[in-house]
């Protein structure tokens, strides 16, 4: 499975950490040994990161008006113990989880992967609550993403959506 | 097995039928179901618009850097066969979709804990919302039957205005009707 993108949002609504993933192109498995030929493609690639960097910010505002607005249509028909899980298009999944302090994770896979709220679960517990809520310096709210963009937070991030996940 | 409810969006978004078959989900005013509707239907829009596009790497942006990287033409040289077929697809734009065979649609399937949602947009534009038991299978069988049901029963009625309110006795009845023989 493949996984696009994580964002995280506090409960100002305001996006504290977002991540993408650029999939590897088929060709470049071995990552390292395969770099000299994905040179060509050099002077290419900034322009698209250009592109995708000026997007980025309202992609993180679409998502969260599209997660606000579903969630409170679970919560109106199905009560209000009731939680939205997972939506799918023909193109991807959005798996969503809220923590009772209204921290919203949200990752985007493609469509083989399944239910992944234990998964954002364990992000939760095992990586934001033990890098980000114990750190000392870490302020109690994340204006910009301050506190959250720290090293060992996104070391494990990292190492958690490439090495458990795929 | 359960089918809660069905709600019909027209192309505008606005709420033309609704209607409930198994109590399970909670009731909402008139008022409510319009509002429900119409944020589902800028949701639907929003959320195909945020399909993630995956950059396409060295097939696309050879016109602009050719010139300047003479030794690229090279490697493309040795295979012509297989650089020959990323091309057409990827002629102009510099992303492509996850399923670049599909064309991107909106919101299809929604799930929480205690129901599903499954949407079927025709290709006019109107959206059948079916809301059923998250357990349940085979959901586009009873979307397919209901699509049908549709055509038959209100489309097909000489006095339906379209875009307008569905108010089609025999619609409701042989709806009630197939849903309840399912069970």
């Amino acid at each position: 499975m493949v996984v696009y993108s994580f964002y995280i949002f506090d409960r100002h609504a305001e996006c504290i950490y977002k991540r993408r993933w650029l999939p590897r192109p088929a060709s470049m498995v071995g990552s390292k040994s395969s770099r000299p030929t994905s040179e060509a493609s050099a002077p290419g690639l900034p322009a698209t990161l250009g592109q995708s960097a000026r997007t980025t910010d309202d992609d993180a505002k679409l998502i969260f008006g599209t997660v606000f607005s579903l969630r409170n249509m679970a919560r109106k028909l199905g009560g209000e113990d009731d939680n939205f899980v997972t939506y799918r298009t023909s193109q991807y999944k959005l798996h969503y989880y809220e923590t009772p302090t209204n921290i919203k994770f949200v990752m985007l896979t493609d469509l083989k992967s399944p239910s992944m709220r234990v998964a954002l679960q364990q992000i939760y517990i095992n990586l934001y609550v033990e890098y980000v809520v114990k750190n000392p310096l870490s302020p109690a709210e994340h204006p910009g993403g301050i506190g959250v963009n720290n090293e060992l937070f996104e070391e494990s991030l990292e190492q958690f959506v490439t090495r458990v996940l795929s | 097995m359960a089918v809660f409810s069905l709600i019909i969006i027209n192309k505008a978004g606005g709420l033309v039928y609704q209607r409930e078959f198994q109590p399970g989900l909670r009731k909402l005013s008139t008022n409510d179901y319009l509002v429900l509707a119409g944020t589902f239907h800028g949701v639907h829009a929003i959320t195909r618009s945020i399909t993630p596009k995956l950059p396409l790497v060295a097939t696309t942006t050879n016109p602009p850097i050719a010139p300047t990287t003479a030794t690229t033409p090279t490697p493309n040289v040795t295979s012509p066969s297989s650089t020959s077929t990323p091309t057409p697809s990827s002629s102009s734009s510099t992303y492509t979709y996850p399923n670049p065979g599909i064309p991107a649609t909106g919101l299809e399937c929604l799930e929480t804990d205690k129901f599903r949602l499954t949407c079927f947009q025709t290709l006019t534009g109107t959206k059948f919302l079916l809301f059923t038991e998250p357990t349940m299978v085979n959901i586009d069988v009873v979307m397919k039957k209901i699509y049908e049901l549709y055509a038959d029963f209100v489309m097909k009625n000489p006095f339906y205005q379209l875009e307008m309110p569905v108010r089609c006795e025999s619609f409701d009845r042989n709806l009630q009707g197939w849903l309840r023989g399912r069970t």
